[in-house]
């Protein structure tokens, strides 16, 4: 090998080894972003019908964006007796909300969920939202989930 | 010695210059080829990634900082030994102008 080939070999790998530096970098910073952030942004839930009276469903509604985009795997909710002394999962929707909501898009987004049959004596609760997702951001995908917590729900007794 | 241990430390200069060139691009093709092929995810690639760069940088640090402190003593010692030099050579000249003036 002339010391000219050899020169050049030397340079094309510096090269190389450079851009490859700046993907690494560039893909480890974008994937902490992406690892670290919350599937919503500015996010807010409330029960809009409380109290919630005996024939009808809980009212959410909820504003916020996402980020990333990512789409509901399961969403559910929990409502905690203010007293602490019982909780009824909340998982069946009457009206379901929209799904795969556009990332950074600022958009209102309701549904409706039954009122559980053993919640016959109402009363006042602290009601948990879920979600899981799977968000997928450039050649990453990953699983996240997120709770909104502390959510007012009267439900008048049936 | 210091011949011996300059030659060690021109050969370490050499290895760290191949390691420089040729890590990140063998990284980069083999993480991605190992999630294309889903053999990792690119969570373990990130702290694998995460973990040699780390593992690399401290080596490299300790490394730079003995040699550092070696060149700088050979460094020292140099400049000692020259101005030694230049001292005697300057008395051998007096001394050889002193024979001169004597004959």
């Amino acid at each position: 090998m002339t010391s000219n080939t050899y020169g050049l070999i030397k340079a094309a790998t510096n090269v190389i080894s450079g851009f490859s530096m700046i993907a690494i970098i560039m893909l480890g910073v974008a994937y902490m972003s992406f690892s670290n952030a919350f599937v919503f942004q500015d996010a807010k839930i409330e029960i809009v019908n409380n109290p919630v009276e005996q024939t009808r469903d809980i009212e959410f509604m909820m504003i916020g964006y996402k980020k990333h985009e990512c789409n509901s795997t399961r969403v559910y909710g929990v409502a905690y007796a203010e007293d602490g002394s019982h909780s009824h999962d909340l998982d069946l929707f009457t009206q379901q909300y929209t799904r795969n909501v556009r990332p950074g898009e600022e958009m209102p987004n309701q549904w409706h969920m039954k009122v559980p049959n053993d919640m016959v004596e109402g009363g006042v609760y602290r009601v948990s939202m879920t979600g899981d997702f799977v968000c997928n951001y450039l050649i990453f995908t990953q699983e996240k989930s997120q709770t909104y917590d502390n959510i007012l729900l009267e439900v008048e007794p049936r | 010695m210091d011949v011996r241990r300059n030659q060690k430390i021109a050969q370490q200069v050499e290895r760290w210059d191949l390691y420089a060139r040729l890590t990140p691009t063998i990284f980069l093709v083999g993480s991605l080829f190992l999630i294309i092929f889903k053999i990792i995810d690119f969570e373990t690639a990130f702290y694998v990634g995460l973990v040699g760069f780390a593992f690399t940088a401290v080596i490299w640090w300790w490394w730079a900082i003995f040699t550092i402190k070696y060149l700088v003593i050979v460094l020292n010692r140099t400049s000692k030994n020259l101005q030694d030099t230049a001292i005697e050579i300057s008395q051998i000249s007096t001394e050889i102008e002193k024979i001169k003036d004597d004959i």
